[in-house]
């Protein structure tokens, strides 16, 4: 495979390029013209008709050498509370049921004060780092040392549907690509067995707006993500239907494959027609060989301890970080790994019972968490395994209700955290203030977050574009927008 | 592999070199007169607005205009000296060697023909012209051409004068078999049937063809075919979007309206007029209302962080939509500051949403039924109100006679109406007679029987509605946020392609400003230089697979300048004089014989037009993703022709029904027969989509989409050889041919190959597929039907049956 320099097509600048191409074109797919070797880039002209069309996915080089290869991002749907797990806030224990005066914005609209609820669990040091972390997460308190806490984050919404789209896509109107599909825009897949952009569900259901999440938007469907299971067939359509053997298919495929050629006597120059038949035999190798990414015989008992596959409670979490291991090596761009879906308490969307909530999926992930940052990190690919923590927001100090724990959306402040891929370990950047209602010192916007990532992907947030509507289309917004450089 | 690969290349190769080209050897004089809107306009607006454009003025210099750039500068230069390139400021820079003084600062230099054609244009007297699609359309005079016989109508006389130019020929005529399913794609999106092939190859006649098209225009599949496309540009969706995605009731009303208006040849000026201001049309209709549902199809988020932003957003929807769709334009890109490229000042953009920040922001609903139906209706609504209450008082009656048994202290507890009804119910028994129970409780059922009955609502539409007879007052927003606001704006037309604000009406009528008619007006009316252009242009789309503008909805500065300018205003022209008819237009480019030429490959004319801008062939194209959902039903024999009505449900596999938050919520249950149904009525839920369709290529509905890609990628092959509904289907078309022709495999094979491609197979070819249908049965034991169903999946997955020739 051969990797062209990425920031000029023929040495041209991308813009240039599209327009010397003809193509100021709306929709326009064309990535890089030069890259890859995949077996698409017979395609020859793209739907305008006019700039010639490569495989989508076929793998492109970065703008700059990349930090990290891949990305693995651990998504909290609902809102982790980040006082009670990251963010220690020791002057609020004592004050539980207390009034203050505190501006906070969730579902429950503007409010100017509320009752305390005091964090729930109790916190202590750990690593050299002397990092604060909750009783929740006792096993990545194990890894805090190669962690970078992001503790002032801030969003532009508290509320689910919106502030979903801004974590997964960075805006809070829908439509836009996701970050997996920017990704695997602007890098391509280096597994042509394997999608380049992976999602993987909890057992209860998507998270609202389902494939909003992870869709390709105003770009081409074949960069939207394909979703996973890490039990059974792990891709829709994957597995030849009962009653169609292996030796069946293989000639199916094969008169197919002779029609087609038959066919394309007539239309020798269209490079489609080659890109179509090309397709089939790609999907057969796929078939052959997707499967062993969730074939786990050759992973060893220590190993699937080491992410608590051998505990009911765990389990299911477990696999899904062992897969998310397994595609990495196998060259998958980006996944992502939610813990929680659908409504209310089958995820961290804690309104009610904030212990209840808490207890079951911190103590569904934490350990399988651990045992991805150490088994990354004992096989010597931490270094560039990018690992992403958190969820859409995060929540309040107050109360929701008169009665009870739960704690409402809160987009003001919060904390995820990186680990991985180029970033800095044991480091702690931004606070909130006392009671973790917002971002006081350093406040960091998901836009850095976004920039952060694509930087440590060797590509440059400020340039990584898509021309659509009339305007260079970028993740992070047009305006520049600054990588988190603390952590890098 | 490595033969397609310098394909490939050569053509992007080809591409880059071929606009610039053009204009210097069509008019076959490189001394020649520069024309600044074709020529020179381009290289400014790709190269130099970015940084000296309307919006920027790096160095204080900007390029927009004649007197912008000949203007002095601070650094005392002057950018362009007109008659003098040498003293040009912008020649010396454009040309410099050394890399710190060239402009553009990045990318690469200026070609050297782009150099020249600035130069000789600064000599000729730099003269400014405006952008070609901002001048008024003129009808251009037919070329004279050289050979006549291949001329059948005036379309062919522009495409055959390009090509003799280049010294191009046109390709041969395609094929009968070809032509016919060339033409029933593009006209109702289905495949012709064996026994319309057989009429078509038997007919001789001349006006054969002709027939054939008038056939396809008039049947009601047209509609559903080029709905399509405009649901594309209206970012046509079924839900709101966001965490909810709650369903738009009646939505489908908008789209049948489409499938109608296009059955009947509404005139595209009407059928702008409906769909932008249909409410306030003097005579408002049923139809016309329920067409402005074009305002209720984005996304509405009930939850917004920022209700007024959010307001604010509806509206930069429907203003993006509209210019987009409707004028060419990407008004839009000056939401925030002036548009970068395009001369739209923020105002612009601003005056354009006046015309619509009268509209009620959601999912309005109107009336659109009927003077009768209101009548009946109304009669129905008086009719059971009199008869429950007639059944309330005879209740009251009886629970009189019982109450009149009460002692004092418990007639005092009975005021609560409550206790009344539990001590009246206990008493019932006592003070009443066995017959007079049992006719108190039959009462008691009818009564609350009749007060749960729903009527049937009128008939609603998702519809525009306005706050009342004027308008409010519309302000700039800094930066496009509803919290900043600036300069207060009147409604007006984009600066560029106008003359003046807009005549709004100062009083409107009947709760709407008229604001939207004035709008809808102004971009109907022949003079505007943008609507018809645009509009047949898309239409020559659809036909051909590629616009002559590219960029059919940006015909801006960053839209590609159109392949074949004359014909886009002879057409543009033409389609004036026809009245705006659409279905007019069809037939005008089908008939033409740059139509109906054969796709096949001539290698002068690829070496020298590899991308075949010069239109020396028709392209080939795959087939859409409904088209290839609908002729997998109509291969098999049980497609649905059923039109019209709510929307259907055919099922999604589980992995797909998990995605969502809620698991098969907001997914229906359609029975076999109407899954069968063609794709357009398939819910267009935002967060669920139908896999097979958005596997090829179906558009994302958060906004307009005017040319869809289409890729090939290996989970498409996946899904057509693995899933269920391909497998379903194969077996499906396996059982009609053992149905159609029983007992022998060769006719088997036969009537499979013409059921999926019209065409009637050699011998050779049915033997090898006769022979593979063996192997699969005595080699791999399959019985009779099965080998034949994966047969019918090899044909279901051919590229034949997939392309289009």
């Amino acid at each position: 495979m051969t990797h062209q320099p990425r920031d000029t097509f023929c040495g041209r600048t991308r813009r240039e390029f599209i327009w010397q191409a003809g193509a100021g074109f709306t929709a326009l797919p064309l990535v890089s013209m030069l890259a890859g070797d995949g077996f698409l880039d017979s395609q020859a002209v793209a739907a305008d008709g006019t700039s010639s069309y490569t495989n989508p996915l076929a793998p492109k080089a970065p703008h700059f050498a990349p930090k990290a290869k891949s990305v693995i991002f651990l998504f909290m749907y609902g809102g982790p509370s980040h006082i009670d797990t990251f963010d220690y806030k020791p002057k609020m224990y004592g004050m539980d049921g207390k009034t203050v005066e505190v501006k906070t914005f969730g579902r429950g609209g503007r409010k100017n004060g509320g009752r305390i609820v005091e964090p729930k669990w109790k916190f202590k040091q750990y690593g050299e780092c002397g990092k604060w972390v909750s009783e929740l997460f006792p096993n990545v308190a194990t890894c805090v040392d190669d962690i970078a806490f992001l503790q002032s984050m801030t969003a532009d919404s508290p509320i689910h549907g919106s502030a979903m789209l801004m974590m997964n896509s960075g805006k809070i109107i829908s439509g836009a690509p996701a970050l997996g599909s920017w990704v695997t825009y602007g890098l391509g897949s280096v597994n042509e067995n394997l999608p380049g952009f992976v999602v993987m569900l909890d057992k209860t259901g998507g998270p609202i707006s389902g494939a909003k999440n992870w869709s390709s938007g105003y770009m081409p469907a074949s960069y939207q993500g394909v979703l996973m299971r890490s039990v059974g067939t792990p891709i829709l359509d994957l597995k030849p239907p009962q009653g169609m053997s292996d030796a069946v298919q293989r000639k199916v495929l094969d008169r197919l494959l002779a029609k087609n050629r038959e066919h394309q006597l007539k239309q020798p120059d269209n490079s489609d027609l080659e890109a179509r038949i090309s397709s089939y035999e790609l999907a057969y190798k796929m078939q052959q060989h997707a499967p062993e990414a969730v074939d786990f015989s050759s992973e060893d008992e220590r190993t699937k301890k080491l992410y608590g596959l051998d505990q009911p409670r765990t389990q299911d979490f477990a696999r899904k970080c062992i897969l998310a291991r397994r595609l990495v090596e196998r060259g998958v761009r980006f996944i992502q790994v939610y813990s929680g879906g659908n409504h209310n308490d089958h995820n961290w969307d804690a309104h009610g019972d904030l212990e209840k909530n808490h207890n079951f999926h911190a103590g569904n992930t934490d350990r399988p968490i651990a045992g991805l940052l150490k088994d990354l990190k004992q096989r010597g690919m931490l270094d560039e395994t990018l690992v992403v923590w958190g969820g859409e927001f995060g929540r309040q100090p107050t109360a929701e209700y008169a009665k009870g724990t739960g704690r409402d959306h809160n987009s003001f402040g919060f904390t995820m955290w990186m680990a991985g891929g180029g970033i800095k370990g044991g480091i702690t950047v931004g606070t909130t203030d006392e009671l973790g209602s917002a971002a006081v010192e350093k406040p960091y916007h998901v836009k850095n977050l976004h920039a952060t990532i694509l930087q440590q992907l060797g590509l440059d947030p400020n340039k990584l574009s898509y021309f659509y509507g009339g305007l260079d289309q970028k993740l992070v917004g047009v305006e520049h927008v600054e990588p988190i450089a603390d952590v890098t | 592999m490595q033969r397609f690969h310098w394909i490939a290349t050569s053509c992007a190769v080809a591409v880059l070199f071929s606009f610039g080209q053009r204009a210097g050897a069509e008019d076959g004089n490189p001394a020649g007169q520069v024309d600044f809107a074709r020529e020179v306009q381009p290289i400014l607006a790709k190269r130099c607005y970015k940084c000296h454009g309307s919006g920027e003025a790096e160095g204080g210099l900007r390029l927009h205009t004649r007197e912008a750039a000949v203007a002095d500068l601070d650094s005392g230069e002057v950018a362009v000296v007109p008659g003098k390139a040498r003293a040009s400021a912008m020649v010396h820079r454009i040309s410099a060697e050394d890399e710190n003084d060239r402009m553009p600062p990045e990318g690469k230099p200026l070609s050297d023909e782009e150099i020249a054609v600035i130069r000789r244009w600064i000599d000729q007297g730099a003269q400014w012209g405006k952008h070609w699609a901002f001048t008024k359309v003129q009808r251009p005079a037919e070329p004279k051409v050289s050979d006549a016989k291949w001329v059948s109508n005036p379309i062919d006389t522009f495409v055959f004068s390009g090509l003799d130019n280049a010294n191009l020929k046109p390709a041969p005529p395609a094929g009968k078999v070809e032509l016919l399913r060339r033409a029933y794609y593009d006209v109702i999106g289905l495949p012709p049937t064996p026994e319309e092939v057989d009429a078509f190859l038997a007919d001789e006649s001349p006006d054969a063809f002709e027939k054939v098209v008038d056939r396809l225009l008039d049947s009601p599949h047209y509609g559903e075919k080029w709905a399509r496309h405009w649901l594309d540009l209206v970012r046509y969706a079924e839900t709101n979007g966001y965490e909810r995605d709650n369903p738009k009731d009646n939505v489908w009303k908008y789209r049948d309206y489409i499938i109608q208006a296009l059955n009947d040849d509404k005139p595209y000026d009407d059928f702008v007029i409906d769909q932008l201001a249909g409410d306030e049309r003097e005579q408002a209709t049923a139809e016309s209302i329920t067409a402005t549902g074009f305002y209720r199809l984005g996304l509405w988020d009930d939850e917004p962080v920022d209700r007024e932003q959010a307001y604010y957003d509806g509206l930069d929807d429907v203003v993006v939509t509209s210019t987009q769709a409707f004028l060419g334009l990407t008004v839009g890109c000056a939401r925030c500051h002036d548009h970068k490229l395009d001369p739209i000042p923020q105002t612009d953009y601003y005056r354009m949403m006046a015309f619509f920040h009268n509209l009620q922001h959601g999912n309005t609903m109107r009336n659109v039924a009927t003077e009768e139906e209101k009548k009946k209706h109304a009669e129905r609504v008086a009719q059971h109100g009199a008869e429950l209450e007639a059944l309330r008082k005879q209740i009251a009656a009886v629970e009189d006679r019982i109450h009149e048994t009460f002692s004092n202290p418990e007639k005092e507890d009975a005021k609560d109406k409550v206790v009344r009804e539990r001590m009246i119910a206990q008493r019932r028994g006592k003070v009443l007679s066995k017959d007079d129970l049992r006719d108190y409780l039959a009462l008691k059922q009818q009564e609350q029987r009749m007060a749960r009955t729903v009527l049937a609502p009128l008939d609603k539409a998702l519809a525009a509605q306005e706050k009342g007879d004027r308008g409010p007052e519309t302000f700039v927003l800094g930066r496009g946020s509803a919290h900043a606001k600036g300069e207060k704006v009147e409604p007006g037309f984009p600066e560029i392609i106008s003359d003046g604000n807009a005549e709004v009406p100062e009083q409107g009528r009947n709760g709407s400003s008229l604001r939207r008619m004035t709008l809808a007006k102004w971009i109907v009316s022949p003079e505007n230089p943008m609507t018809a252009r645009v509009m047949v242009n898309r239409i020559w789309q659809f036909h051909f697979g590629r616009g002559l503008v590219r960029t059919s909805s940006d015909f801006g500065y960053q839209g590609t300048p159109p392949t074949h300018p004359e014909l886009l205003d002879w057409l543009a022209s033409e389609f004036i004089a026809r009245d705006w008819s659409m279905k007019s237009m069809h037939k005008l480019m089908m008939m033409s014989s740059t139509y109906q030429m054969s796709t096949q490959p001539n290698e002068a004319a690829l070496a020298k037009d590899p991308t075949n801008d010069l239109l020396w062939r028709f392209d080939m194209r795959r087939l859409t993703a409904e088209e290839i959902r609908d002729s997998i039903l109509v291969a098999g024999g049980t497609f649905n022709p059923k039109m019209f009505g709510p929307n259907i449900f055919p099922p999604l596999p589980q992995e797909i029904l998990a995605t969502a938050s809620r698991p098969g919520n907001g997914w229906g249950k359609s029975s076999p027969e109407e899954s069968a149904r063609r794709s357009i009525y398939i819910r267009i839920k935002r967060s669920l989509r139908h896999p097979m369709l958005v596997g090829f290529d179906a558009p994302d509905t958060d906004s307009s989409c005017a040319v869809r890609v289409s890729t090939t990628v290996p989970t498409q092959a996946l899904s057509m050889i693995n899933s269920k509904f391909m497998n379903e289907q194969a077996g499906i078309l396996a059982k009609r041919l053992l149905r159609e022709r029983p007992g022998e495999l060769d006719a088997q094979a036969a009537h499979a190959i013409r059921l999926t491609t019209s065409r009637t197979p050699g011998d050779d070819e049915v033997k090898a597929d006769v022979a593979f249908i063996q192997s699969l049965q005595n080699d791999e034991g399959l019985s009779t039907e099965e080998a034949l169903r994966m047969y019918c999946l090899v044909v279901l997955n051919t590229n034949e049956f997939i392309y289009l020739q």
